[in-house]
């Protein structure tokens, strides 16, 4: 294929992303040496989902211009897709175990119903809501965390862009969109369990018998499967004309109507387009996490994705994967208590409180001395190759 | 002599300025037209309005054979039936390569997946390379637009127009920043575009208008003041009066 010669950053990403797939696989518990955990395999391969994400970041707001915060959104819309086909059929083996000692065999409804029952009766509910119609079909579940993310993103982006709503207008309103929707799902009666969440994401109905650590090594290479596939594809579509366009509109939108592009045709493509990319991404990240609940999809989140993109440095695709990389693994590293506290005498810096103040002062940093971001530093690399 | 723009009365106002009034213009093909005028005469405005970015409180604006109104038309479409537009300041895409401003503004379906799978055609090739070769920046197509000086992206600019290939090119101030000699084989381009386009210059400098040696429209406050060659118009007594002041 053409890209990877005329893109030359596709050639090395997927090189450095498959030599990074077989370490983990040779250093994991199911197939290798075990220095690599199963938990730290689940984090390895939810960071690659995460800088998936980045990816459709970068895309939307280094190439197009369009700063999205609420690309989060779509990210938890997926993972809820996925969620429920997940919840509901490892309930339906738990309740169908539970009355199989029973003289009579159960029905089917009586299956559905105690199944039901088993999932909301945390939120007071007993009936199946009718978001879960297609939750008992693996096919239409996928075709949910497709569909559900690209439709909100289509009706979103049509509305804004019809109305020439552009810079931070547009972030407010993607703000808004996201804390509109994690608010209503902190709803207990909106049929997703409210602030529960869904829960239990781990286990994979008709994988029982099979252990946490092949399923957690299944996921990241599936994981990295993704990432690398997008990879190539987004560096395919920003490689031709339709790229030269799209950077045009974000450096002047004017000048490119001028040309006679509909502007907004465009806009709304790589919306929606990045939309689905981060559905789907959300949708392998859940089940690695375990649980989703309406606080994953909180305002802050869709502004981390952008600070990820921001320090990686935006506009060049490997600069997105860097920054969600670095970023969520420290992040990892500083909240998940092993980071040894510092004792400075008067005070301790406890990195779990502290965290958010480095990363400030990372971000201001980068601003500052690599404007170009992390990734901007490969710049160097190259030109000294050159020379 | 077809008219294939046709402008009839229209008015502009913003907050409470009235930018355009009661203008009227009209343009044949081929034909080659100066516009000049002080500052604030409303030039600018008046290549919104055609360009449909500024909408007139009263008016029309007319297309073509069939009359066909611009003024509900979106930019993108105005463009796609045929009317480019050359900025004052030069506009060029800066991050990207001459070639790439080129192959972007060359005649060709406009919609989303007809660039996603566009592919540089042999034809493609030799129309970027004619242009190149026009604008004399056939040396340049692999550079970067951003360290063009300021005279080549004029140059480039008015590329892009050429390579849209429309039927009514409005160009704002294409001789600012050029040498004597770019003015000369500019003067000449335009010329020659005008035996089978409809070309509007707007231009301060009268030098360069006397050597377009064309029909001339004096703007004055949102109106025609007076229109005919560069003499006839320069002995107007209400044009010697707007541009040296009594």
């Amino acid at each position: 294929m053409s890209i990877f010669t005329r893109n030359r950053s596709v050639p090395i990403f997927i090189g450095i992303l498959a030599l990074f797939a077989l370490l983990v696989t040779v250093m994991s518990e199911a197939y290798g040496t075990g220095a690599i955990s199963v938990s730290f395999t689940k984090v390895l391969g939810m960071t690659l989902c995460l800088c998936l994400a980045a990816l459709a970041m970068d895309l939307v707001w280094g190439y197009c211009g369009i700063l999205s915060l609420g690309h989060f959104a779509f990210f938890g819309l997926g993972g809820y897709g996925i969620g429920m086909w997940l919840m509901t059929a490892r309930t339906e083996a738990v309740v169908r175990a539970n009355l199989a000692n029973q003289v009579i065999p159960p029905t089917e409804a009586e299956v559905s119903e105690a199944t039901a029952l088993q999932i909301f009766s945390v939120v007071g509910g007993e009936d199946w809501p009718w978001m879960w119609a297609a939750s008992g079909s693996l096919f239409l579940s996928l075709l949910l965390i497709v569909v559900v993310p690209g439709l909100l993103a289509l009706v979103f982006g049509w509305l804004a862009f019809r109305s020439r709503v552009t810079g931070v207008y547009l972030s407010i309103l993607t703000q808004a969109m996201t804390l509109a929707l994690s608010l209503y799902l902190f709803q207990n009666d909106t049929g997703l369990r409210g602030n529960n969440g869904l829960s239990g994401l781990q286990n994979i109905p008709g994988a029982e018998s099979i252990g946490q650590d092949r399923i957690s090594i299944w996921f990241f290479w599936a994981s990295a499967l993704a990432l690398g596939l997008t990879y190539i594809g987004a560096a395919w579509l920003v490689s031709g004309k339709f790229g030269n366009i799209v950077r045009g509109i974000r450096d002047d939108e004017q000048r490119v109507r001028f040309l006679g592009y509909k502007v907004e045709a465009y806009k709304l493509f790589v919306f929606t387009l990045t939309g689905v990319l981060c559905g789907v991404a959300g949708a392998l990240y859940y089940p690695q996490a375990g649980i989703i609940n309406p606080d994953e999809i909180a305002p802050i989140a869709s502004i981390y994705l952008a600070v990820w993109v921001a320090i990686g440095g935006r506009g060049r695709l490997y600069g997105a994967v860097i920054g969600a990389a670095v970023v969520s693994l420290l992040s990892t590293y500083f909240t998940g208590g092993r980071a040894p506290d510092v004792n400075l005498g008067f005070m301790t810096i406890e990195w779990v409180d502290w965290w958010p103040v480095l990363l400030g002062l990372g971000f201001v940093l980068v601003t500052l001395f690599a404007p170009k971001g992390l990734g901007g530093l490969v710049d160097y690399i190259v030109r000294k190759d050159r020379t | 002599m077809s008219s294939l723009l046709e402008v009839q009365g229209i008015s502009v106002t913003f907050d409470g300025f009235r930018a355009i009034n009661n203008l009227s213009f009209e343009i044949g093909l081929p034909e080659l037209r100066a516009i000049i005028g002080p500052n604030g005469a409303g030039k600018t405005t008046f290549m919104d309005i055609v360009t449909g970015k500024t909408r007139p409180d009263e008016g029309t604006v007319k297309w073509g054979d069939l009359s066909h109104s611009l003024l509900s038309k979106s930019e993108a479409q105005i463009a796609q039936i045929g009317i480019g537009r050359k900025f004052q300041r030069p506009t060029v895409f800066e991050d990207q390569s001459v070639w790439d401003n080129l192959r972007v503004a060359l005649k060709k379906p406009r919609g989303p997946m007809a660039a996603i799978f566009d592919r540089v055609t042999d034809n493609d090739r030799a129309r970027i390379a004619e242009i190149a070769d026009e604008i004399g920046l056939t040396e340049r197509l692999e550079d970067p637009a951003s360290i063009l000086s300021h005279g080549q992206k004029q140059w480039l600019e008015i590329g892009m127009l050429l390579a849209q290939d429309p039927k009514l090119l409005l160009v704002d101030e294409p001789a600012a920043g050029m040498t004597t000699e770019e003015r000369e084989h500019t003067t000449a381009l335009l010329k020659r575009l005008a035996q089978s386009h409809a070309v509007v210059v707007v231009e301060h400098d009268m030098e360069f208008v006397r050597r377009l040696d064309c029909r001339v429209t004096v703007l004055h406050e949102g109106s025609v003041l007076a229109e005919g060659s560069l003499d006839h118009v320069m002995a107007d007594e209400r044009v010697i009066e707007v541009y040296l002041g009594r």
